[in-house]
């Protein structure tokens, strides 16, 4: 249970302050980089591939970049909060103060929530600015929240495991960023063969864009429900595995 | 003055299989002592005083804080305790003045509450025309000040300082131990650590020498140096722990 509210509210303002104070690293990157994809995908690859599921191409990818700024902002807001935190000498100096592990955790991932769902709205207009009509704006407010919230508590595992900004940067080109890739972004995933078929349905990020591109522009890879049922889960799980490694103080405790 | 600001029980600490960092310390820190903790080297201080704060896990023993288990009852025990670490840290992305704020924060303070210790804290470590820069922007001196003024945000009862003047120049060590002095007037209890034993010995009412993880001499500056007969603490460090200035 929280106890220590202002400190929780304090712990939780200064990570959303924190990537505030450097929007330009944690902000900008995101809309230039779907930008970019948006112009090399969508415009320049569209004559090729007209159509997915009777969606234009250009559509069709845009909620997986959406989906992708997601991931990566909320992974690195906190990953790169408690690495960052470890290798200055910050973090011992936070550990000491009456603040539990569950108030510790949550605080991180409300800060890198927080970033991944305002770089998520952000995309999101974008996405509406080039023409997208949302079918459903309850779920995709939800789901752009859940999936925030989910990778944030990834994040925050991930960096309390890591020693090194190397092997932060190693999870996150050689898991995340091929995990995304081969969620199904560009394509459908039924263009794959039976094998890719299969191991896409076991990535989580597959099941998050695919929510998303059913509650945006109703069409999806899997059934709305399992989809939403299964980031859920994966939430839970998540959160679950962030606040107990909080709580055994692995890697940060002696 | 009876009552016992901090309590070791049997403290032992290994990191590894073959390794004791800490072994059977037995202390107890009265309210308002100025408690000086003196060893060489790897004698097992940083780890006695990280057990207090949490920071360490404790292989076997117990802790107490004003009578209260610093595990089962962590947040009276942690609210009653600011510390200021040897490494000093750095925070990039904030002010000193913002920084203080979050500290009270995390201790339960809010930021209306706050505002008069903050600028109490700024003033008597001489940061307050720097309250508004950030960190890389101060010198190391006033980082080490920063320090103390962080440890001293949500006004603990119990101060401890790891180091607090290395690296600082003389000038600034004499305005320390005068602010030390001061807050020891005020009724703190403060644990120090410290390599310059004329500082230990200037300041502290009481004094523990550790060395190989176990608690060696504890008494009085002036009983431990009657004890082996000596004028100076630092030829009471160097009898006790069988250690030359060469070493």
């Amino acid at each position: 249970m929280i106890r220590n509210w202002v400190g929780f509210y304090t712990l939780s303002s200064r990570e959303i302050l924190r990537f505030f104070t450097v929007w330009k690293q944690t902000i900008i990157p995101g809309i230039v980089t779907t930008l970019l994809y948006i112009f090399v995908f969508g415009v320049a690859l569209e004559d090729r591939i007209t159509e997915i599921d009777g969606i234009s191409y250009k559509m069709y990818i845009l909620p997986g970049l959406l989906m992708m700024n997601v991931i990566t902002n909320a992974v690195a807001n906190t990953a790169s909060s408690m690495l960052q935190m470890k290798l200055l000498q910050t973090l011992p100096e936070l550990l000491i103060t009456p603040l539990s592990s569950l108030e510790l955790s949550v605080s991180f991932i409300i800060g890198g929530t927080v970033r991944g769902f305002v770089n998520g709205i952000l995309i999101l207009l974008i996405c509406i600015m080039a023409g997208m009509e949302i079918r459903d704006p309850i779920s995709t407010i939800f789901i752009i929240f859940i999936v925030s919230w989910s990778f944030s508590s990834l994040g925050l595992f991930i960096g309390q495991m890591s020693d090194s900004w190397d092997q932060l940067a190693l999870i996150q080109n050689f898991v995340l960023t091929p995990l995304s890739f081969l969620g199904g972004i560009f394509y459908s995933v039924n263009m794959l063969p039976e094998w890719g078929l299969a191991i896409s349905k076991v990535n989580p990020v597959f099941y998050t864009i695919n929510s998303l591109r059913y509650a945006t522009l109703g069409v999806s890879d899997a059934p709305f429900f399992n989809s939403m049922v299964f980031i859920i889960l994966f939430s839970l799980l998540l959160t679950t595995l962030a606040v107990k490694t909080m709580e055994s103080g692995k890697k940060i405790r002696f | 003055m009876n009552e016992i600001a901090i309590h070791i029980n049997n403290l032992h600490k290994k990191y590894d299989e073959t390794v004791y960092a800490v072994q059977g310390i037995n202390l107890s820190i009265r309210k308002g002592e100025f408690y000086g903790l003196l060893g060489p080297n790897g004698a097992g201080k940083s780890t006695t005083i990280n057990a207090i704060t949490s920071l360490v896990k404790p292989t076997e023993g117990d802790i107490k804080v004003f009578d209260r288990d610093i595990v089962s009852d962590f947040r009276y025990a942690r609210s009653k305790i600011g510390i200021s670490p040897q490494e000093i840290s750095n925070d990039w992305f904030f002010p000193v003045e913002q920084l203080l704020y979050f500290q009270a924060g995390f201790y339960g303070i809010k930021r209306k509450d706050a505002k008069e210790r903050i600028d109490f804290i700024l003033n008597k470590v001489g940061l307050y025309n720097h309250k508004d820069k950030k960190m890389r922007q101060l010198s190391g001196g006033m980082k080490r000040r920063l320090q103390i003024a962080r440890a001293l945000a949500h006004d603990p009862d119990i101060l401890i300082l790891d180091e607090p003047t290395a690296g600082v120049d003389v000038a600034l060590r004499h305005d320390l131990w005068n602010f030390l002095q001061q807050l020891h007037k005020e009724g703190k209890t403060i644990l120090l650590t410290t390599h310059y034993i004329d500082e230990a010995e200037l300041l502290c009412e009481k004094v523990g020498i550790l060395n190989n993880g176990k608690l060696i001499a504890e008494d009085t500056v002036s009983n431990l140096k009657s004890s082996v007969d000596k004028s100076k603490l630092e030829d009471v460090f160097l009898e006790l722990t069988g250690r030359t200035l060469n070493d």
